[in-house]
């Protein structure tokens, strides 16, 4: 019964998208002769139908120009090692999606085609991304890759908990703490927050949030290094080891790797994380493979209470880092024309929402069209209405200044997530971290010049 | 009579031999260079080149994408007083050090074991190799759950609850020691086989008669496995011990899935930092340069040992 009502309305949805899009342009793109070969290197993401609609709208390109696109998939494990070992032995594709401190760590190297060209045609027919995601696509004045999607992050909490206890959905960081203290419960084994501070983008990328939201930087407008040894980052660092100091998350929550906020958030063993869509993804694939009533009923149950917010906001507003994804055409490219008919057709209106689709909300697309055409499909829950905004609020790696390489080796260097490390567990001193987090800094941007 | 020869006769026919006995020894000698060569190139291109190039990079200031400067000796002085570093030597020899001893010790009581059971002793042999055998990814995530401080999850923390010997779980890999525990663990348990099978082999090398006249003579279990095993295994227990330090000092699986190195420092080593250096930093030159810092002391000690097990046969 409920399968049918949601099949009827997808239906109905489909159509209404289908009609929409037949009146969205797509973009004009360079002539590609036949023969054309191809290499593209893709983000292969927890979300499996991504892969293969992004996979799927390539070959429709290569079927309609005669063409083969060689696809290649990389992870957030190996996405950086597998493009440096193309690009030290000068084996890099022709077309690569880019994350966001990729396009000027690249570019710098010389690696990239300059697009500025081709993204002012672009922009001109499906619109522009929004200024925080064009400037990750730019070093200087011109354009080395064209952005295509946001994946952010998202405050994951369970509503029926909050509802359960009195607690107010938390909007800022302070709240989030003050509403993990009120719901955490250790002789239960259920803590109020999990907060990681790790090697991964679940540590890194809520670090950039917490110090952006509160007006901290390392760099200014210009890109160039600015010191941190602020009172706005004392409060930073402050939330950051209180989390830890009051046991208001499970004792092991540094410790964990890539997937143990999803995993402890799932099992309800925590009341908040963040995390990327993908959470939902596995509730509504677990309810989409239930296997009774009662499996049917709990999974039912699971997906109504997760709720994902946006990242909290800061004294100084909400300003959320996130994966932005890109294209750039490398200059070993034999063929950089297809390349760009490759890229035109991806980034049409109808192949992103095509993709978009298949993401379960993880794939906010960028692209003023894109996005409009977009509307419905994130208008399913509250939750998919808060993934559609994640390029919104998004907050480039070196806010409030463009991503240069500097920001980025600060990123990759992990200095951001290691400085509350060193207080939670080697008991430094707040200002002792901060004082040494702003030294490596200053070194990376002293080697780099900026 | 005879004829003798003159002088003037026999020195020709001398030159002459001596002629065909250097051509003989040349072909002989170009023949074996021949065969040598393709050993020669091989050595030359997987060890020389590659050695010569690691160096070379630790001498630059080599950064992904761009061509290498020379830089003399900068990596190594920044290495020199970056606390992460000084962290990271420290971490890796307790890595080592305690991975190995624990390897020596249960590959000891293997072996003995081992030794000792006659009916199916090859069943059991294959048995204990398993950790060998196994990959050594599994290996890290199954011990990594093994330590999960979540009940239900963690093998460790789920056992002791239930049996009521704990009233809340323990996180075992928050604290540095702790983490540093679980991958000398898991290491541990991956390389002990190694050491038992060669302890094993160099158990049967062991003449029998030396274990019957100590007994004869009143000699102690204790005494015997003291004065007749424990040197009888001495040259293998060496060489397997400097085999297993280099491997575990570039040890680089176990720690980088089971803790990425954390928490904050607490496990980095060698190579996971040198990883992070060149592949998420971008720079080769140091990453390379944290890697040549452990040559001397794998060369200091290869040379020691060398020349112990030499003297020894002398």
């Amino acid at each position: 019964m409920l399968e049918s009502r949601i099949s009827r309305r997808s239906l109905l949805a489909g159509a209404a998208g289908a009609s929409a899009l037949l009146t969205l342009p797509r973009p004009a793109a360079p002539a590609v002769k036949k023969g054309t070969s191809l290499k593209l290197w893709i983000l292969k993401t927890y979300v499996e139908p991504t892969n293969k609609a992004i996979e799927a709208s390539a070959q429709r390109w290569a079927q309609k120009n005669g063409a083969t696109v060689t696809v290649e998939y990389f992870t957030f494990e190996d996405m950086q090692t597998k493009y440096v070992a193309a690009i030290e032995s000068n084996s890099t594709p022709d077309v690569g999606q880019l994350e966001t401190s990729a396009p000027a760590r690249f570019a710098g190297m010389g690696q990239l085609v300059d697009l500025t060209t081709f993204a002012g045609q672009i922009e001109g027919q499906v619109g522009k991304a929004p200024a925080a995601v064009r400037a990750v696509t730019m070093v200087g004045d011109k354009v080395y890759s064209l952005p295509w999607y946001v994946m952010g992050a998202f405050w994951y909490a369970w509503r029926d908990v909050f509802e359960k206890a009195k607690v107010k959905l938390p909007t800022t960081f302070e709240e989030a703490k003050q509403a993990a203290s009120a719901l955490n419960r250790p002789k239960d084994n259920f803590y109020g927050m999990g907060q990681s501070w790790n090697r991964t983008a679940d540590g890194y990328g809520v670090m950039q949030s917490l110090m952006y939201s509160n007006g901290v930087g390392w760099a200014g407008k210009d890109g160039k290094y600015k010191s941190i040894k602020t009172p706005a980052m004392q409060n930073v660092m402050k939330w950051a080891t209180d989390i830890y100091k009051e046991g208001i998350q499970p004792a092991d929550t540094l410790t964990w790797t890539g997937s143990g906020n999803n995993e402890n958030f799932i099992a309800k063993n925590i009341a908040q994380t963040s995390n990327g869509p993908s959470i939902t993804f596995a509730l509504e694939n677990a309810l989409a493979k239930a296997t009774d009533a009662k499996d049917r009923k709990a999974k039912e149950e699971a997906l109504a209470n997760h709720v994902a917010l946006p990242h909290p906001a800061g004294p100084d507003g909400r300003r959320m880092w996130a994966i932005a994804m890109s294209f750039g055409i490398f200059k070993t490219s034999k063929d950089p024309e297809a390349a760009m008919s490759l890229i035109a057709h991806l980034l049409s209106p109808e192949e992103t929402v095509a993709v978009m689709k298949d993401s379960y909300g993880q794939f906010g697309p960028v692209l003023d069209k894109a996005r409009a055409a977009s509307k419905d499909y994130f208008n399913k829950n509250d939750n998919y209405r808060t993934f559609g905004r994640a390029a919104e609020w998004f907050a480039p790696t070196g806010w409030p200044g463009p991503t240069t390489a500097a920001a980025a080796e600060v990123q990759a260097s992990n200095v951001l997530t290691d400085a509350p490390a060193k207080v939670i567990v080697d008991r430094w001193s707040v200002d002792q971290a901060i004082e040494w987090e702003d030294k490596k800094i200053k070194e990376i941007y002293d080697t780099l010049k900026g | 009579m005879t004829l003798a020869l003159p002088q003037t006769v026999g020195i020709p026919v001398v030159r002459a031999r001596a002629s065909i006995w250097r051509r003989a020894r040349t072909r002989e000698s170009a023949t074996a260079l021949l065969f040598l060569l393709p050993l020669f190139v091989l050595v030359v291109a997987l060890i020389g080149y590659p050695v010569y190039r690691a160096v070379w990079l630790s001498l630059t200031d080599k950064l992904v994408g761009y061509p290498e400067r020379f830089v003399g000796l900068r990596n190594y002085a920044y290495l020199a007083q970056d606390d992460t570093f000084h962290a990271v030597v420290r971490n890796s020899l307790i890595f080592t050090v305690g991975s190995v001893g624990l390897k020596i010790v249960t590959g000891v009581l293997m072996a003995l074991v081992l030794n000792n059971v006659i009916r199916g002793r090859n069943f059991f042999r294959g048995l204990f190799l398993l950790p060998w055998i196994t990959s050594t990814v599994i290996i890290a995530l199954t011990w990594r759950w093994m330590f999960d401080a979540f009940p239900g999850r963690g093998f460790f923390n789920s056992v002791l609850l239930d049996a009521g010997l704990l009233r809340r779980p323990i996180a075992f890999m928050a604290t540095p020691e702790g983490a540093m525990m679980a991958v000398i663990v898991a290491n541990w348990w991956r390389g002990f086989p190694f050491f038992g099978v060669s302890f094993l082999a160099g158990l049967a090398s062991i003449p029998r008669e030396l274990y019957e006249a100590a007994s004869v003579d009143g000699a102690s279990a204790w005494r015997r496995f003291w004065h007749i095993t424990l040197p009888g295994l001495k040259h293998v227990m060496i060489v397997t011990t400097l085999l297993s330090f280099i491997l575990t000092i570039n040890d680089f699986n176990i720690v980088y899935v089971m803790t990425r190195g954390g928490p904050g420092t607490a496990t980095q080593i060698f190579a996971t930092y040198s990883y992070q250096v060149a592949f998420g930093q971008l720079r080769w030159g140091r990453g390379v340069t944290i890697c040549l810092f452990v040559v001397p002391i794998l060369v200091l000690g290869i040379v020691l040992i060398s020349r112990y097990l030499l003297r020894d046969r002398k």
